[in-house]
């Protein structure tokens, strides 16, 4: 019979770098899993992504043991390699720090389609785009 | 932030900033509250429809306010961009003691090189040269590969009088480790404020002498012996030039934490920067440099 599912927490954290601080130790810790196993794990997973962001989904089971798999990187890191640019606006209805084509922007949903629950790109689309704009990113045609 | 000079007891304390946010809106919600999270952010998946419940941590000092402040601007700023709904940001101030206890477990003793390392709740002895530490929340228990590469080569390097600089110090294990070898002056510095923390009690609680500051390399004046940079490949690589000025003349650069596929680049750039490699050891994927 299948395990009881008691939790799934996504963490987004620099890869290879986890340690028991917050995020990872205050979104785990409450649920009981073997901390310091999660963090290796993670660590060993993620080695070879030194210097990216890897966002990893935890399933988090009712008798405490716990899966996770690790999930393409955040829109908002993909939206910043195609824009060419190193961080968002932090006015972004004041000041545009960049710009993406739909083109680019359906590129990005379509690799983040599965990871963001979308039902067709369309509407993953949206998300990116309404991320790029939050950024100070103008989606151009 | 609370004076590193406070008593070790003091806990941390956070501040939990977390957003309610339509499925849609997770990404964006994201981006804005990893720009102030303290090594990302987690987002809590609902197991049955409803919200996601997007979360980022700040360290609880005076620039917390300015942070969710500007979450809450952003946030608002959002609601605008056609995205589903967002709820309100909700604030919740935490201690850190309780998901420690679990990390602890994990830390046993460990035998590295000549050291013997301990977690301060440990009474196990055995021979060598004891460090005892207590990681914290910063990275370096010895439990990972780069740390006990670097502590090995702490452990081999002749450091009697010698002075060393440890860039990116994390616990303190490898500052703490030469000091206890004998080396003259240490210096150790860390971009994170945890990080700073830690190692100046676990100096402390191996009665050592080491200089901790808030920084990086080219915070740090002058040149020494011996330069140890455990950090990670991009890192190295950007600050190649700040960790050769560190070294001096005759001097030796101990780098590692670097994944073997970007070794070429950060020999690159440190043979930009003047460094020739002397000496390699690679476990696992990791790789040390040892450079002059």
């Amino acid at each position: 019979m299948a395990k009881k599912v008691k939790a799934v927490v996504k963490v987004q954290i620099p890869a290879g770098k986890a340690t028991a601080a917050p995020p990872v130790g205050t979104a785990l810790g409450p649920h009981g899993i073997n901390m310091g196993a999660f963090i290796k794990e993670y660590n060993d997973k993620t080695a070879s992504m030194v210097g990216s962001v890897v966002p990893v989904v935890v399933t988090i089971f009712e008798d405490r043991s716990f899966t996770f798999v690790t999930k393409s990187p955040p829109a908002a890191d993909l939206i910043r390699k195609e824009a060419g640019i190193e961080k968002g606006s932090p006015q972004p209805n004041k000041s545009l720090v960049g710009k993406i084509s739909k083109a680019q922007v359906r590129k990005i949903a379509e690799m983040k389609q599965n990871d963001l629950n979308a039902n067709t790109v369309e509407s993953a689309m949206r998300m990116v785009e309404g991320t790029a704009r939050s950024m100070g990113v103008e989606v151009t045609a | 932030m609370p004076s590193a000079a406070e008593k070790p007891a003091a806990p941390i304390r956070w501040i939990e900033i977390a957003v309610p946010a339509h499925p849609e809106a997770v990404e964006a919600v994201s981006e804005i509250l990893d720009r102030v999270g303290y090594n990302g952010i987690a987002v809590d998946v609902p197991l049955e429809g409803g919200p996601h419940i997007v979360k980022a941590y700040v360290v609880y000092d005076h620039a917390a306010r300015v942070k969710v402040r500007r979450v809450k601007e952003a946030i608002g700023r959002l609601r605008a961009f056609g995205l589903g709904p967002v709820g309100e940001v909700a604030l919740r101030r935490i201690a850190d003691e309780d998901w420690l206890e679990s990390w602890k477990s994990q830390f046993t003793p460990i035998a590295i090189g000549p050291f013997f390392v301990r977690p301060s709740w440990s009474t196990a002895s055995a021979a060598g040269i004891e460090i005892v530490l207590d990681p914290g929340m910063a990275f370096g228990t010895g439990l990972h590969p780069t740390t006990r590469q670097c502590l090995e080569a702490v452990g081999r390097l002749d450091l009697a009088g010698r002075s060393v600089l440890d860039v990116g110090t994390g616990s303190g294990i490898l500052a703490v480790a030469a000091a206890k070898r004998g080396a003259g002056r240490v210096v150790a510095v860390d971009v994170d404020p945890l990080a700073v923390r830690a190692a100046e009690e676990n100096a402390r609680r191996n009665d050592v002498s080491v200089e901790v500051a808030l920084g990086s390399a080219a915070d740090v004046p002058g040149a020494f012996d011996v330069v140890l940079g455990n950090l990670v490949a991009d890192v190295l690589v950007r600050i190649a030039a700040d960790l050769r000025a560190r070294v001096a003349r005759g001097g030796v650069l101990v780098c590692a934490g670097i994944v073997a596929e970007k070794e070429a680049l950060v020999v690159r750039a440190l043979a930009d920067a003047g460094l020739a490699r002397r000496r390699r050891d690679q476990r696992e994927d990791w790789v040390r440099l040892d450079l002059a």
